[in-house]
């Protein structure tokens, strides 16, 4: 059975209230959560209550889940978020403050551009444009992974995952700034004619189209 | 002292505790000491609540180049091509990421046979969450 659907089913059992399914689910994801929240912790105990207090909070927000999400996506993002409450509990991660770039007390978008309150869209539309865009990524990773293209896939991971310039990545990789460039310029204009059809407004894509 | 460049990917990565840890220790040593990297970090914060899309934010969520929990147990096992082997360690070591880092940790302790202390933790998350479970229909 694919993990996916395992998951669904366990989710359903636990929703359903049955201790195994809860038990098998613990023991399935409570390992690699200890071990991402280790790693900023450097002490087990703290991390062990990290860990148990992601488990309860996806407890509490079962009745909220939608079972068609990843379920390690989504523990591990609950557990990012009570990983970041302990850490300002702590004092080591600073808080956000409440201000933004201009006066409205809003972001705005560059010169040109809508303002941020015309941006601000329905969730739905917002989920739309993610799915076109998070399609559209599959599409082509699949597309390299099957080539065998994996210099390509590493390129693209730190020009577009980490943000890194042309020049930062071809130091790392020991390519050429050329090559770099023409990846990076043929998987965005791939990527573009794939998200048109959706007719996006540029300013929510604006790596897609830059000013 | 040098001040550190962090992209504006980075930023949100660093948002959702999603940085190598070494980074994210960088990243709170520097909003720590400089205001102004406070301030691009609300920007950063704010432009995505206002609906702008990040291709590496969601490259990331959904993680659309992580290898699978299985190819990870393959890659322990040295049961991978080179160049995919290749490419798993340049995802762990270089992109840096978290997810298929702890991912792999896990693999090894497994491998490791700490299933003692693995089970009392387990009884003991258990005991504390179960009475938290719905009730059933």
């Amino acid at each position: 059975m694919p993990i996916a659907e395992s998951d669904q089913l366990l989710v359903e059992r636990v929703r359903a209230g049955a201790p195994h399914a809860w038990q098998e689910l613990i023991a399935r994801y409570e390992g690699r959560l200890l071990a991402f929240v280790e790693s900023r912790l450097n002490c087990t105990a703290a991390a062990e209550d990290v860990v148990q207090e992601t488990l309860l909070g996806f407890l509490t927000s079962l009745p909220n889940y939608d079972s068609r999400r990843p379920l390690e996506g989504y523990l591990f993002s609950i557990a990012a978020h009570k990983l970041t409450d302990h850490l300002r509990r702590e004092g080591r991660r600073p808080a956000l403050p409440l201000t933004a770039t201009d006066s409205s007390g809003q972001w705005q978008p560059v010169a040109g551009g809508r303002g941020a309150s015309s941006l601000v869209q329905s969730g739905e539309r917002r989920c739309l444009e993610e799915a076109a865009l998070v399609a559209a990524l599959t599409e082509q990773i699949d597309r390299l992974r099957s080539r065998d293209e994996w210099q390509q896939l590493a390129c693209l991971e730190l020009l577009l995952v980490r943000g890194w310039s042309n020049q930062q990545v071809a130091a790392a990789l020991g390519q050429s700034q050329q090559t770099v460039a023409n990846t990076k310029s043929a998987f965005l204009e791939r990527l573009r004619s794939l998200v048109r059809r959706q007719e996006p407004h540029p300013d929510v894509f604006p790596e897609l189209y830059p000013q | 002292m040098t001040t550190p460049q962090f992209t504006d990917a980075e930023l949100l990565a660093y948002l959702d505790e999603a940085l190598p840890s070494e980074t994210m220790a960088e990243v709170e040593r520097w909003l720590r000491s400089d205001a102004a990297g406070l301030a691009r970090l609300a920007d950063v914060s704010a432009r995505r609540d206002a609906g702008v899309h990040s291709l590496s934010e969601i490259w990331r969520r959904h993680h659309l180049s992580c290898p699978s929990r299985q190819q990870w147990g393959s890659f322990l096992l040295g049961g991978l091509p080179a160049a995919e082997a290749e490419f798993c360690r340049f995802h762990l070591q270089t992109a840096g990421c978290r997810r298929c880092q702890a991912n792999l940790a896990d693999l090894e302790r497994q491998q490791g046979r700490q299933s003692d202390a693995a089970a009392t933790r387990r009884q003991r998350y258990f005991q504390s969450s179960a009475g938290r479970l719905p009730s059933g229909s």
